[in-house]
């Protein structure tokens, strides 16, 4: 890997060429809408944690997981009616990143591949995009958990 | 009509977010957003001793920095003790929590406590203050709801 040859004179001079033709990306304005649309799902979140506090029989520790599962519901609604396709196209990241994204990579790929069928077009290529954030979800998961489990056992915490 | 869709969007996000308000009173209702400072409630015998003591308690919870506003209910058996912390000292809840217990541990070593930060906790106290108000709630519907509020305080899924 670290051994990487010399590049000639001419590639050099084609990549300074190419530079300056190169459209600038807007870094400070992507990370501003990343962080604006992000937070704005984040707090759409937060509401609905209260919302699952005050009308139901959920504490701060369990509202966790109904309110991930209503977001994810919500983005793959949004997905489906076409709003989310938009919403990424602007804010990148920030709608990526929540877990909305997770429910927006899912209803993607099923529309995508609906025309293959429902068994090898959707069902097969559902997690395509997701299943790597389940995948190394579980194993971070379990990660984080053996090293818990083994500083308990040492008696560290 | 795009404009039509986005605004029953909305309206019928606002309407979800904001219905079934019928149970919780106002004076609970209020209270995740602001301070409420419930009045301590004693559900056993009301002796003079009882009264100065959960007062003793709900003072020098309140004495904590980090903290903003107690309730306390004294039930046949166990104290709770729900408090809510300020903003940007919610990374430490865990260190707070600990040194409450181990303050209240010392202070009052006959009592059986059972502390919490969690929100919805405190809301179902300060629910129960209110409804306390009510004539018609007898002192056996009181001692249920207090079971119901430590059996949640326990639940973790």
């Amino acid at each position: 890997m670290g051994n990487k040859k010399p590049e000639s004179k001419e590639v050099e001079q084609y990549k300074q060429f190419e530079k300056n033709f190169e459209t600038k990306r807007p870094l400070f304005k992507n990370c501003l809408k990343a962080f604006l649309v992000g937070g704005f799902i984040c707090m759409i979140g937060q509401a609905i944690t209260y919302f699952y506090i005050y009308f139901f029989s959920f504490t701060e520790q369990t509202a966790g997981n109904p309110t991930v599962a209503t977001m994810v519901f919500i983005s793959m609604l949004l997905t489906g009616f076409g709003v989310y396709d938009r919403l990424g196209q602007f804010a990148g990241a920030g709608s990526a990143v929540p877990v909305t994204g997770f429910g927006n990579a899912v209803i993607s790929a099923a529309i995508e591949h609906r025309t293959e069928g429902f068994v090898l077009g959707v069902g097969g290529n559902l997690f395509k995009l997701a299943g790597s954030v389940v995948l190394f979800g579980v194993f971070s998961a379990f990660v984080v958990a053996l090293i818990k489990t083994i500083l308990i056992k040492l008696g560290a915490i | 009509m795009k404009k039509s869709h986005t605004l029953t969007l909305i309206t019928a996000l606002t309407a979800l977010l904001t219905s079934c308000n019928s149970d919780a009173t106002q004076h609970s209702g209020m209270s995740l957003i602001q301070k409420s400072d419930p009045d301590p409630i004693i559900l056993d015998e009301k002796t003079e001793k009882d009264h100065k003591l959960v007062a003793s308690i709900k003072k020098d919870v309140a004495k904590f920095d980090e903290l903003y506003d107690v309730a306390v209910i004294k039930g046949e058996e166990e104290i709770l003790v729900a408090y809510k912390v300020k903003h940007m000292q919610r990374f430490h809840m865990v260190k707070i929590e600990g040194e409450i217990n181990k303050m209240l541990e010392e202070k009052y070593p006959k009592e059986n406590f059972i502390v919490s930060s969690d929100y919805k906790i405190f809301l179902e106290a300060v629910e129960l203050n209110d409804k306390m108000k009510n004539p018609d709630f007898s002192e056996e519907d009181a001692k249920k709801n207090l079971e119901e509020i430590i059996k949640l305080k326990k639940e973790l899924t």
